[in-house]
C-alpha cells in the first residue's frame, strides 16, 4: 500500500490549551529548558483524576521522578527492565499511558516506551511543537541554528544495544535536522559505506521553510558522502510516516541492517524506537546525546498526540 | 554502467579521486592501493602500534594487511593462499557496541564483561576466515571432536560437532550477552569466559590444520582511540601477553592511545619490548612522503585517458610554480617598489655605487627597503646606503625577510593575497597527510577542467591557490564532525587563523613568519570544567588535525602539553593566508584558548594588542567574509 493510505494514528491540537489528558491516565513528562515543556505544571494543579509523573533529574542511566499523589522522590535504573515494569506497575489501574516526550530526552523516554508498551494498555505519545528555533549567533557554514551546546558522544539508547556487527550490509539512515554536525559527526565514526546512506528529511516540515535549513544545515555531508540523491521525505510531525518510510527503505536494502540515526525532529525519532522495537534484529539505533542549549527553542506551538498502541496493534 | 571509454574526464577523476576515505573506495581500494613504505615493518610477526592523523591511511594499510586485502593485492590464485605466512583479521573498534559497557558498573565490573564480548568477537571473525579459506582453497579444514568441545566449553556455548554449528552457537551466545548487556541492572549474569582463552585455544585449533602450520594470525585493530580507557587496558593486556600464534596490528590516531596500562597494575604495554610503534609522520617525512604522493598519484592518473591519450603525463610539472620574486610580481609588488625606486631616484645625494646596488635590486628587494625603512623608522636613503656599504648582511636580512614580505603586498586589498602553489607546496599543504594530498590535486584537476572544458597543464597558480582555500575550508567544515568537541575546534581554528593571518599581513616592525605557539604557564583559574580542559581540548585538536604539535626546545615529559609547540594544520594556511613553513612562535595561555573558543573576537584582539597589532574588517581575506559574523559577534 502506498505510503500517503496508510493510516496515521496523530491527532492534532492547534495549542496546548485545546487538549487535556483524559481521567484515569497516568501523564509522564519532564521539564526541559525550553518554554513548550512548562504545560505540564499548570495541568498538573488543575486536572483530577490523572495520575502526573514528573521526571525531575536524568543521568546517562538512570532518572528520578516524582508522581503527583506522592511528595517523595523515587529513582528508575533505565537498563533494568523490572524496574521500568514495577515503575508501569504501580499505574496498574490506570486505563492509558501517555508519554509527552516534548521535555525528555531520547535516552528516557526510548525506554519508558518500550516499557509502556509491554503493559499492554493504550500508549499515546505526547509532543508540542516548538513556537521557533533560535538562529545561531556565530554561525559556521553547518550551523544555522544554535540548538545543542555539545554532544556526550555515540553510546546506545538503554534497552537499545545490538553488539552484532553488521560488516557491509549496513544501511544508515540519518533523519536529518538542522545540525549537519551531528550529521557529519556520526557519518565520521560509523563511515557506513558511501552508497548505502538514506537521509531522510521532515517534509513538511513544522514550518515551510524548515526543510530548506536541513538541506542547509547538513550541505557539506549530503555532498561530500553524496547522500543527497538518496534522500527520503517523512513528515517532520509524524512517527508513522517515518516508520512506513523505514520499510520501504528496509524492502529496498533485504538483509542489511538499518543504523537508524534519529537526529531529527522528536516524532522521527519515536517512529525509529518504534521501528527498532518491532524489528530488533535489522535495525541498530546510533544516537550522540546532545546537551540542549538554554532557549533553543521559544514559545509553543501546535500539540500532538501519537496513538502507539494502534500501530503496535496493526 | 558506463565503461571506462565512455566516462568524461570529470567522472573518471570523481570514480578514482572521488573518494579520499578508505571506508568509501570499496573494492576500488585494493586496486589502489599504494605500499607505503613502511608496510614491510607492519608485515613481521610483531605487534605493532600505527599511528596516524585521520588520513594518513591506517585504515587502507591495516585492511591491505587483511585476508581479503592480501588476497586482492597479490592477486594470488586461490590455492596460493595454502602457502601464505600471516593472515590478517580486521576488526575496527564499533563505537555504538564499546560504549554499551559503561555506566552503572564500576570499571572493575566491566572488564570481565568486556572481556567475554571481545572473546565472542575475535573468535568469530577467525571462524569467519576459516569459512572463507575453505571457500577459496576448497579445502575443508577440519576440527576434531575434542577441539570443538574443548572450544565450545570455553566460551560456555552449547555442544557443535562442526565449525559452522560453533559459529551459529557463537551468534545466539551474542545476542543472548546484547540482552544481558540491555538488561544489566538486574538481568542475571550469563557465564563468562576467560581473557584471551577461547582466541588462544582457537588459534591453536586452527593451526592444527596442515596449511596453517607455523602461520600466524595478525587482528588489525582499527580506531583503538574508540575505546574507552578500561577497554584500553584489556586490549593492552591482550597485546602484551599475544601467544607466538597471533599478534596485533594496532591503528590508532596521534594520542588516541590513552593508556599504557595492562590489567595487572605492576605491568605496562612497553615500547619496543612489547610492540613496534610506527608513527606514519615520521615515516613519511620530506621526501619519503613525496616520493609516495607521487605514487598514489600516478596509480590513479594513470586510470584516467583524455582523447586517448594519458591524462597528466609528468605530475611535477603539471601544476605551476612560482619563486617568491615571480610570485611578488604576479601579485603586483611593481605597484608598491616602482614609487620607492622613483623617490629614491630623484634624490641627488645618492652616489653611483648606491644607485648601481638599486638598479640591481629586484622588485621585492626595493619593496623591502621601504618595508624596513618603516619598521625602524628611518628613511629609505639611510637603509639603500646601509644595502650598499654592507652587501652581505643587507643580503642576509633581505633573505630573513623574503617570504614574510609576500603576506603584505596585498594587505587589505581584494581578491588572492597569496599564491599556493607548486608540487612541493601541495605536498606541504598537505602536511604529510595523504587524504588532503589527494584531495588538493583531484580538485585542481577537475576545477581545471571544468573552467576549460578540457584538461590544459599546467594547472595555473590561480587554480592551485583557489583550490587550497576550498579544501582548507571545506575540511575546516569537517572539523565540527569529528569529535564531540568539534565546535570548539573549529571556533579555535578560526580564531588562531585570524591572529596569525593579522600577524603575517601586518609584518612590518615585528617578528617574520610567526604561526606557531606554545603554552605558557597562566596563573589564573582554568575556567573550563574538568572535562572540557585546554589540555583535552589542544589533544583532541591535534588528534583531529586542527593542529600539528612539535617538539618544543625545552626538554620534556611525556604528554606535556606545554613541551610542545603547535600550529594550525598546513591544509589551513591557503585559507587564512599564512605561511605553512615551520618558523616562530607566540606564547599563549590557557586562558587565551580558551577565549579564542569562547569570546573570539576579545581574546583576538587581546592577542594582538600584545605585539601592538590589531585588526580591522577590511583586512579579511575574502575567502574568510563567510564567516565575517563570527569575527563580528562579541558574546560580551
Amino acid at each position: 500500500m502506498p505510503i500517503h493510505n496508510r493510516p496515521s494514528f496523530t491527532r492534532e491540537f492547534e495549542s496546548v490549551d485545546l487538549f487535556r489528558p483524559s481521567r484515569g491516565s497516568v501523564y509522564v513528562s519532564g521539564c526541559s529548558v525550553e518554554d513548550r515543556s512548562n504545560h505540564v505544571s499548570e495541568w498538573d494543579e488543575t486536572i483530577e483524576e490523572v495520575s502526573f509523573v514528573g521526571v525531575l533529574n536524568t543521568t546517562a542511566s538512570q532518572i528520578e521522578y516524582r508522581t503527583s499523589s506522592e511528595s517523595t522522590r523515587s529513582q528508575l535504573q533505565l537498563r533494568s527492565s523490572k524496574q521500568i515494569a514495577g515503575f508501569w506497575g504501580a499505574f496498574e489501574s490506570a486505563n492509558r499511558i501517555y508519554i509527552d516526550v516534548t521535555g525528555l530526552r531520547h535516552h528516557v523516554w526510548a525506554a519508558l516506551l518500550r516499557g509502556a508498551l509491554l503493559t499492554r494498555k493504550c500508549v499515546i505519545a505526547v509532543y508540542v511543537e516548538p513556537g521557533d528555533y533560535r538562529p545561531s549567533l556565530t554561525p559556521t557554514d553547518n550551523e544555522i541554528f544554535d540548538l545543542s551546546e555539545r554532544i556526550e558522544g555515540i553510546s546506545p539508547l538503554p534497552g537499545f544495544a545490538r553488539l552484532r556487527d553488521s560488516g557491509d550490509n549496513t544501511c544508515f539512515i540519518p533523519l536529518l535536522g538542522f545540525e549537519g554536525t551531528r550529521t557529519a559527526y556520526l557519518i565520521s565514526k560509523l563511515e557506513p559505506p558511501g552508497n548505502k546512506i538514506v537521509p531522510v528529511v521532515g517534509v513538511p516540515g513544522f514550518r515551510p521553510e524548515h526543510p530548506f535549513s536541513a538541506y542547509i544545515g547538513n550541505r557539506n555531508v549530503l555532498t561530500t558522502t553524496k547522500a543527497w540523491k538518496k534522500i527520503r521525505y517523512a513528515q517532520a510531525n509524524c512517527p508513522f510516516d517515518l516508520y512506513y518510510n523505514l520499510e520501504e527503505i528496509q524492502k529496498q536494502y533485504p538483509g542489511h541492517v538499518l543504523k537508524i540515526a534519529p537526529i531529527g525532529t522528536k516524532p522521527h525519532a519515536i517512529g525509529s524506537v518504534l521501528y527498532a522495537i518491532a524489528n530488533p534484529d535489522h535495525v541498530e539505533l546510533v544516537y550522540d546525546h546532545p546537551i540542549r542549549k538554554a532557549e533553543r527553542t521559544a514559545g509553543t506551538g501546535r500539540l500532538l498526540t501519537y496513538n502507539i498502541s494502534s500501530l503496535v496493534g496493526q | 554502467m558506463k565503461d571506462q571509454h565512455q566516462l568524461t574526464v570529470q567522472e573518471q577523476l570523481s570514480q578514482v579521486f572521488g573518494s579520499y576515505k578508505a571506508e568509501w573506495l570499496k573494492e576500488q581500494l585494493y586496486e589502489l592501493f599504494t605500499e607505503p613504505a613502511y608496510f614491510p615493518e607492519l608485515k613481521t610477526t610483531r605487534s605493532c602500534v600505527l599511528i596516524g592523523g585521520r588520513g594518513t591511511g591506517k585504515t587502507t594499510v591495516l585492511r591491505g594487511l587483511s585476508y581479503k586485502g592480501q588476497y586482492a593485492l597479490r592477486q594470488t590464485k586461490d590455492e596460493d593462499i595454502t602457502s601464505w605466512k600471516h593472515f590478517g583479521i580486521y576488526y575496527r573498534v564499533n563505537t555504538n557496541h564499546v560504549t554499551a559497557f559503561n555506566g552503572e558498573l564500576t570499571d572493575d565490573e566491566w572488564i570481565p564483561l568486556f572481556s567475554h564480548y571481545v572473546n565472542l568477537l575475535l573468535c568469530d571473525l577467525l571462524l569467519e576466515f576459516v569459512e572463507w579459506f575453505e571457500l577459496r582453497s576448497n579445502l575443508r579444514v577440519e576440527f576434531s571432536k575434542t577441539d570443538i568441545g574443548r572450544f565450545a566449553s570455553s566460551l560456555h556455548l552449547p555442544a557443535c560437532k562442526t565449525h559452522g554449528e560453533i559459529r551459529i552457537a557463537l551468534t545466539d551466545a551474542k545476542i543472548a550477552f546484547e540482552a544481558y548487556i540491555n538488561n544489566v541492572v538486574d538481568a542475571d549474569r550469563p557465564p563468562l569466559s576467560m581473557q584471551a582463552a577461547p582466541i588462544d585455544l582457537l588459534c591453536s585449533i586452527i593451526q592444527k590444520f596442515k596449511s596453517f602450520e607455523g602461520t600466524q594470525f595478525f587482528f588489525l585493530v582499527d580506531e583503538y582511540e574508540n575505546l574507552l580507557d578500561y577497554q584500553q587496558k584489556v586490549f593492552n593486556t591482550l597485546v602484551k601477553h599475544a601467544s607466538d600464534r597471533y599478534c596485533f596490528k594496532i591503528g590508532v590516531k596521534e594520542l588516541g592511545q590513552r593508556i599504557r596500562a595492562t590489567l595487572n597494575p605492576h605491568e605496562q604495554l612497553v615500547h619496543p619490548a612489547d610492540y613496534a610503534r610506527i608513527d606514519i609522520q615520521e615515516k613519511l617525512e620530506g621526501d619519503v612522503f613525496r616520493k609516495f604522493a607521487v605514487s598514489v598519484c600516478k596509480s590513479r592518473l594513470d586510470r584516467i585517458e583524455q582523447n586517448g591519450e594519458r591524462l597528466v603525463a609528468d605530475l611535477e610539472s603539471a601544476f605551476e610554480n612560482l619563486d617568491e620574486d615571480q610570485e611578488a610580481l604576479k601579485l603586483g609588488i611593481k605597484n608598491l617598489s616602482e614609487p620607492v625606486r622613483e623617490r629614491l631616484s630623484r634624490i641627488s645625494q645618492t652616489t653611483s655605487l648606491e644607485n648601481e646596488t638599486m638598479a640591481n635590486m629586484t622588485p621585492l628587494e626595493i619593496y623591502f627597503v621601504h618595508f624596513w625603512a618603516e619598521s625602524q623608522k628611518k628613511p629609505e636613503l639611510q637603509v639603500l646606503r646601509e644595502a650598499s656599504s654592507s652587501p652581505q648582511s643587507w643580503k642576509t636580512r633581505f633573505l630573513n625577510y623574503k617570504h614574510s614580505l609576500l603576506y603584505t603586498i596585498r594587505r587589505k586589498k581584494a581578491g588572492i593575497r597569496k599564491y599556493y602553489c607548486g608540487w612541493d607546496t601541495l605536498t606541504r599543504l598537505s602536511g604529510g597527510n595523504i587524504r588532503y594530498f589527494l584531495e588538493l590535486v583531484d580538485q585542481c584537476l577537475v576545477k581545471q577542467y571544468r573552467e576549460d572544458g578540457k584538461l590544459e597543464l599546467p594547472i595555473s597558480a590561480e587554480t592551485q591557490t583557489k583550490v587550497a582555500q576550498d579544501v582548507g575550508n571545506m575540511n575546516l567544515s569537517e572539523l565540527e564532525g569529528l569529535s564531540v568537541n568539534g565546535a570548539q575546534l573549529t571556533k579555535m581554528v578560526l580564531s588562531l587563523g585570524r591572529v596569525f593571518q593579522v600577524m603575517a599581513s601586518d609584518a612590518a616592525g615585528h617578528t617574520p613568519e610567526v604561526n606557531q605557539f606554545h603554552l605558557c604557564q597562566d596563573d589564573a583559574p582554568n575556567q573550563l570544567d574538568n572535562d572540557q580542559s585546554v589540555k583535552k581540548l589542544i589533544d583532541s585538536a591535534v588528534m583531529h588535525l586542527a593542529l600539528i604539535r612539535l617538539r618544543g626546545n625545552k626538554p620534556t615529559g611525556v604528554g606535556d602539553t606545554k613541551d610542545y609547540v603547535y600550529m594550525l594544520h598546513p591544509i589551513f594556511s591557503a585559507l587564512f593566508v599564512v605561511s605553512l613553513r615551520k618558523k616562530r612562535k607566540v606564547p599563549l595561555s590557557d586562558e587565551d584558548i580558551f577565549g579564542l573558543v569562547n569570546s573570539p573576537q576579545k581574546t583576538i584582539n587581546g592577542i594582538l594588542k600584545r605585539s601592538e597589532r590589531s585588526q580591522t574588517s577590511d583586512d579579511l581575506p575574502e575567502q574568510l567574509t563567510l564567516f565575517k559574523r563570527f569575527y563580528d559577534a562579541n558574546p560580551q
